[in-house]
């Protein structure tokens, strides 16, 4: 058994995000529950975002179902609960209404096949984590889809794997570099907890909090608007982007001289749409980015073949990245063979 | 009229209708799809059953209201499902987990409300025969799926799946089809069911309106009104609650307002800023609560039964339909003479007519529309800014402005003559004073002292 399924176990919650399609993350996601000890624990699964289709839209390759086993608890929709290949107990059927239909929690009753579709935005996400609070589950797996049409965001997990590979980028070096700078967002550390109790229940609009500790709101929708500016902002202490954090909004902060002291706080790494330039950029001149949630970063899987058939040395590959981002990295198809 | 056609009233229905703490989705838009009462009949039914809801509400330990409430959060609007058993359609694993969640839930809030002696209050059709249909194994827990007790041959092929999970795909198939025939027999077997089913799902989307209604006449203060046999609406001790809210806000009060009217038209008015708007608010807001069972805004409330009921404001979102302000007025105020004259039961709340218009005009416009309205069977509540003759109309006026604050209450004068307030109002506001000096030196000189001569 590989080391990381003891320290997922030390956590209510984990979340498999893969970064480009076919970097793996459907097999993490197999290897993770085959390795599951479905006796003695209560597991459920789901995914956030569309994400049930046998074959790959966007590529045509074969997209496998989840495999679950008797004993699990999982998440889909109506559509893919109608598809399943398993005896299964239902337990709930939400009241939200996704493309594919309501979200169902049901619990194998049998092995089998299920196409998974969970919980889209991040209001029926939280909903269900708490329904699964409720059902007294162990640990509850998402299969987290980075997407920009989904509100869910798998940061809400307490932990995480990320699936990269040869999909993602074909060249090592270019593979390392843009994986770290990922596993750079994802580390992130959390801003005050103070600052969390207030910032979170904003979900769009730029803020900052001032020296007394006062809520303040920047007369700009998101991040995006080019006519943000930061005047009589002399005390501001804390500056929040609530929705998504883009290179022109960070130059602009780094370049103010007002702002120099204060710490920027984004939602969680999916918020942030950065070049690694520019962050690092950012982070030389002395500026903080602090996000709201975070999950611990348990380790990252490669995947090196890519759709198109090109594949970089497995072994080569994971040493780079390991040393890199200071993780363990695995590659769980060759480890299995 | 269907309460999400008022709900945007300006009278500010939808603040009451935001406050109300109901459970379920399903038992808010089933009362937004409720017609508005106009049976004397009615109306006095759904207010004894709220009676009986608030003296429950207000009499039991809390922790039976919370657990009734944590109940009826779970219920789910599963009108499609009941429909297609209705139909005779077989119905599939997921409306039999509805089916039977239903009869779970019902059967639970049914016990609750008997150990008050509240079951006879809304009346919840009895479902253990649909219960004992989809828990053959008698575990009286809410989730579902075709049991193997259903089937001794369904059973034998689940255990062959999980000693062969290679065998799978064969096997699901052949237990696919026992299933589809299980459920075939358990869609007949529930279908003489479908009525009450239905009926169960209504009775707690009331029961949650009705404790909803029930706290919420604790929480702001409202009370039972009583039918009005002659025709007049009393109020006493009237007040808004969006505009009280707002006021405490600001740590003001609001100052309640004793009025009643009948069929005699009554002209309201008052200085600005005087409250005559929120009256007329007020008074619409009340009649559209009577007639949607809802507690009173009111120390007590004698409340007359209307077919329909008018309320004509001046600044409504018009604009947006492309007519200008007078013209969407006009056209208000014209839909209440049309339909004064088609023999309803009439309520019409006019809030200061043709007020951006010039004051001659204007004037002459109110003063008509009096005229017209006068002869009519129905209520008529009128506020405004000109000095008009009165006719066979009851003038009220707001107190106004004493001793540095405004005094909200209404008292009866015997014409319609406006108070002269609004330079007291202005200074005290901390207006320029060249300007408002001169204006009241102007006042002074001109020979009519500024009233506009009444011809």
């Amino acid at each position: 058994m590989l080391p990381f399924i003891d320290e997922i176990l030390r956590y209510d919650s984990l979340s498999i995000v893969g970064l480009e399609k076919n970097t793996g993350k459907t097999e993490c996601l197999k290897y993770v529950l085959d390795r599951m000890p479905v006796q003695s624990k209560r597991i459920a699964v789901t995914s956030i975002g569309i994400d049930g289709e046998t074959v790959d839209q966007v590529t045509r390759t074969q997209k496998p179902e989840i495999v679950l086993r008797e004993g699990m608890y999982f998440g889909t929709s109506e559509m893919h609960y109608r598809q399943r290949r398993l005896v299964s107990e239902l337990i709930d059927v939400s009241d939200e209404n996704t493309s594919l239909g309501r979200v169902v929690t049901a619990r194998a009753l049998t092995g089998g096949k299920i196409l998974l579709s969970g919980p889209s935005s991040a209001i029926s996400l939280r909903r269900w984590m708490g329904e699964m609070r409720r059902l007294d589950i162990d640990l509850v797996i998402i299969d987290g889809a980075l997407s920009r049409m989904s509100s869910a965001s798998p940061a809400v997990s307490q932990s995480m794997i990320l699936a990269t590979g040869a999909a993602y980028s074909a060249s090592m070096s270019t593979l390392v570099s843009k994986t770290s700078h990922v596993v750079d967002l994802v580390n992130l550390e959390l801003t005050s907890e103070d600052n969390i109790r207030t910032l979170m229940p904003l979900e769009k609009g730029v803020w900052f909090i001032d020296n007394e500790g006062g809520l303040n709101s920047l007369e700009a929708l998101t991040s995006l608007s080019k006519d943000i500016h930061f005047e009589g902002m002399e005390d501001c202490r804390t500056l929040y982007v609530a929705g998504a954090l883009v290179d022109g909004f960070l130059e602009k902060v780094r370049k103010n001289k007002t702002l120099k002291q204060v710490e920027l706080v984004v939602r969680d790494f999916t918020k942030i749409f950065v070049t690694p330039q520019q962050f690092r950029l950012f982070l030389k001149s002395g500026g903080r980015i602090r996000v709201l949630q975070r999950s611990k970063l348990i380790a990252v899987t490669v995947n090196p073949t890519s759709p198109s058939g090109y594949v970089l040395d497995s072994d080569t590959l994971c040493n780079k990245l390991s040393e890199a981002i200071q993780l363990p990295v695995y590659d769980l198809l060759k480890n299995k063979q | 009229m269907q309460l999400k056609k008022v709900i945007e009233s300006p009278c500010g229905l939808r603040f009451m209708l935001d406050e109300l703490e109901l459970q379920s989705g399903y038992a808010r838009r089933w009362l937004l799809d409720s017609p508005m009462m106009t049976r004397e009949g009615e109306i006095t039914a759904s207010y004894a059953v709220l009676r009986r809801f608030a003296d429950f509400f207000n009499q039991v330990d809390p922790i039976h209201i919370s657990t009734l409430t944590n109940k009826l959060c779970g219920l789910k609007d599963i009108h499609t499902t009941i429909k297609n058993l209705n139909q005779g359609s077989v119905l599939d694993d997921i409306e039999l987990f509805e089916v039977k969640h239903l009869a779970i839930l019902s059967t639970d809030v049914k016990k609750l409300l008997q150990q008050h002696g509240m079951d006879e209050v809304v009346e919840i059709p009895a479902l253990d025969k649909v219960i004992d249909i989809l828990d053959p194994d008698g575990m009286k827990i809410a989730t579902f799926y075709i049991y193997d007790s259903y089937c001794a041959q369904l059973k034998d092929l689940r255990n062959q799946m999980r000693q062969h999970p290679d065998e799978q795909d064969d096997l699901l198939l052949q237990a696919s089809e026992l299933e589809e025939g299980v459920r075939k027999d358990l869609s007949r077997q529930l279908h003489p069911f479908a009525t009450a089913i239905a009926q169960a799902q209504l009775a707690l989307a009331q029961i949650d309106i009705y404790l909803a209604k029930a706290k919420q006449m604790k929480e702001m203060g409202l009370s039972f009104p009583s039918l009005s046999q002659d025709g007049t609406s009393q109020y006493q001790a009237m007040f808004h609650p969006q505009v009280k809210k707002a006021l405490a806000g600001q740590g003001k009060q609001f100052q309640p307002v004793d009025i009643a009217f009948g069929h005699q038209p009554t002209l309201i008015t008052g200085a600005n800023m005087g409250g005559k708007t929120v009256v007329l608010k007020t008074l619409t807001l009340c009649q559209l609560l009577f007639q949607f069972g809802f507690g009173i805004p009111a120390a007590a409330a004698q409340i007359a039964v209307k077919d329909e009921i008018h309320f004509c404001i001046g600044d409504e979102q018009s604009v947006e339909k492309g007519l200008s302000s007078f013209a969407a007025e006009m056209k208000n105020i014209d839909a209440v003479i049309k339909a004064s004259r088609e023999n309803k039961k009439l309520l019409a709340l006019i809030d200061e007519p043709a007020r951006t218009t010039n004051p001659t005009e204007g004037a002459a416009l109110v003063s008509s529309l009096l005229k017209v309205l006068s002869g009519r069977d129905m209520s008529l509540v009128m506020t405004t800014h000109y000095d008009i003759e009165p006719g066979e109309a009851r003038c009220l006026r707001v107190k106004g402005f004493e001793n540095g604050a405004m005094d909200y209450r209404l008292v009866e004068v015997q014409d319609g003559e406006v108070p002269h307030e609004a330079l007291n109002i202005a200074e005290s506001l901390g207006i320029d004073s060249e300007w408002i000096s001169m204006a009241r030196s102007q006042l002074e000189n001109s020979p009519s002292s500024g009233k506009m001569d009444k011809h």
